[in-house]
């Protein structure tokens, strides 16, 4: 369908993550929007729809923001898959436009943080041997513990993903954690195995909005189209059954990467940048290897000789990825497709990635579920 | 003082302890934990999928030492393992106890928590290496 009717992102903006505070989920909604809209060069009025990705707001948040633009009276809907609801928010915005139905389409992500997640998956009356003894630090840390010991990989290697996503976040005027470490400091502070704080993403807030447009939609308002990046792929899958301690998020990424490599109709050395859900360290390089970027068991030795820092191979994580931009949840994904916009129109700054021309965002949800779009610029 | 297990869908208090799955009657597959709604692999409802004794005995296939936990029990720091068992079925569980590392066998034991206001005793299953 994308390959039918082609689909643009015309406009990006956000709201800087940042640690709770009193910020209520309208400012930081309205925040973003208002910056998309700049960006893109288009007024509310000329927005035909919205989605808002939220996991955490509860019912009806997204009129409650997006009024204070103008009550248009457009049909507008939130979206969950959990960590990835901002990357469904896109997909959602991306099938409408794609469909005919609208020309330019709001995708929002928003989020505040709330005690306790209360996920689903926990409540379906379904219980395990070890009583609520491991949550997703440790899930991952336990994946760790298994890649380290399959390929002989350290701990320190792991720890150069922080390094690196901390360094990339530190040049991010958005990003919440933006300061360079030391191996050191990395390294301290255990949570649970080989993952230590600053190898965990860390809990906060914030918003991201993108505007999506037709060809129609770009005529008729006149925007830009040298800054319209065009969304290639847009695929959803959620976890199929697996052989016994086959890893689901590995395996499910591959498999949605794969559907996303066809759609576009390129291959994974095409990737120029790419976000991933780096909500752990240890995530970055399982899913560059389920993403095709490099064997199984590779991916450690390329972090380590620069070769997906930017300016290297691919740049991975360039906006400094879950682990120092953030991941307020809502937004994250669609922050992912605004830092991939950015990187594609060369207006990255020092964190630009040189000759970017391709470019992929790749989620994963609890469900679980996975969200990869392909962005090109044309 | 009554002791029971805490999850008595999953394990049996016998000696030595038993974990309980299902397999489907329909496809054979064999899950654990067993599923109050239906088979993952072909959607046969509940009444397809029967018990079955897997045997608490494995091998450790990922290890990690966990620093913070959100609730007072288990006290840190304690060890998640991931344990592929004979039976076939890959779970996770606490191991309790010697120098765990990855390749190595571990058993089931049954440990009891402390005996709460009503007098009961929660018994879970924990892994300890073969020694």
């Amino acid at each position: 369908m994308l390959a039918d009717r082609p689909v643009y992102v015309v406009g990006i903006g956000l709201h800087p993550y940042q640690r709770r505070s009193d910020t209520t989920y309208v400012a930081l909604g309205v925040t973003a929007v208002r910056s998309a809209l700049r960006d893109a060069e288009i007024a509310w009025p000329d927005v035909e729809a919205a989605y808002t990705g939220t996991a955490l707001l509860g019912m009806g948040s997204s009129r409650v923001m997006l009024s204070r633009l103008g009550a248009t009276g457009i049909p507008m809907t939130q979206v969950e898959n959990a960590s990835a609801s901002g990357s469904s928010a896109v997909a959602q915005a991306c099938l409408e436009v794609a469909a005919g139905r609208s020309d330019v389409v709001l995708a929002l992500g928003v989020d505040k943080p709330r005690g306790g997640l209360g996920a689903a998956p926990g409540q379906a009356g379904i219980d395990n041997l070890e009583g609520g003894a491991v949550v997703p630090f440790t899930h991952f840390a336990l994946l760790a513990s298994e890649y380290m010991h399959l390929h002989g990989v350290t701990a320190e290697q792991v720890a150069r993903v922080a390094l690196k996503n901390h360094r990339n976040g530190a040049s991010n005027q958005y990003a919440q954690r933006q300061k360079v470490r030391t191996l050191e400091e990395i390294l301290a502070e255990p949570i649970s195995g080989a993952m230590t704080r600053l190898q965990c993403c860390p809990v906060g807030e914030g918003a991201a909005a993108v505007v999506i447009a037709s060809e129609d939609g770009i005529r008729r308002h006149n925007l830009d189209r040298s800054r319209a990046i065009r969304v290639v792929a847009s695929v959803t899958r959620t976890e199929g059954l697996y052989d016994e301690g086959v890893g689901i998020d590995a395996a499910l990424t591959a498999e949605t990467g794969a559907a996303a490599f066809g759609e576009a109709g390129i291959e994974s050395s095409d990737i120029d940048v790419l976000e991933v859900h780096d909500a752990f360290a240890i995530e970055e390089l399982l899913y560059a290897e389920a993403l095709g970027l490099c064997a199984p068991g590779e991916a450690a030795a390329l972090v380590e000789s620069g070769e997906f820092d930017i300016g290297g191979r691919c740049a991975l994580s360039p906006s400094g990825g879950l682990l120092a931009m953030g991941h307020p949840i809502g937004p994250t994904g669609t922050g992912q497709i605004a830092e991939v916009v950015r990187q594609l129109r060369h207006e990255a700054g020092s964190r630009q990635q040189p000759n970017a021309r391709t470019g992929l965002a790749h989620m994963v949800g609890i469900g679980a579920v996975c969200v990869v779009h392909v962005l090109r610029k044309d | 003082m009554t002791t029971q297990a805490r999850h008595p869908h999953l394990l049996k208090l016998t000696d030595p302890p038993i974990i309980l799955g299902h397999r489907c009657t329909r496809c054979r597959r064999v899950a654990f934990p067993p599923d109050p709604y239906g088979c993952e692999k072909c959607g046969s409802q509940h009444d397809d999928l029967e018990e079955l004794d897997l045997e608490a005995q494995g091998t450790v296939r990922a290890v990690a030492t966990v620093h913070r936990h959100h609730r007072a029990s288990p006290p840190t720091p304690f060890t998640v393992a991931v344990i592929e068992l004979v039976g076939g079925p890959v779970i996770k569980a606490i191991v309790a106890g010697g120098e765990v590392r990855v390749g190595v066998a571990v058993t089931g034991v049954l440990v009891e928590d402390v005996e709460d206001t009503e007098g009961t005793v929660m018994v879970d299953l924990q892994f300890q290496v073969v020694t």
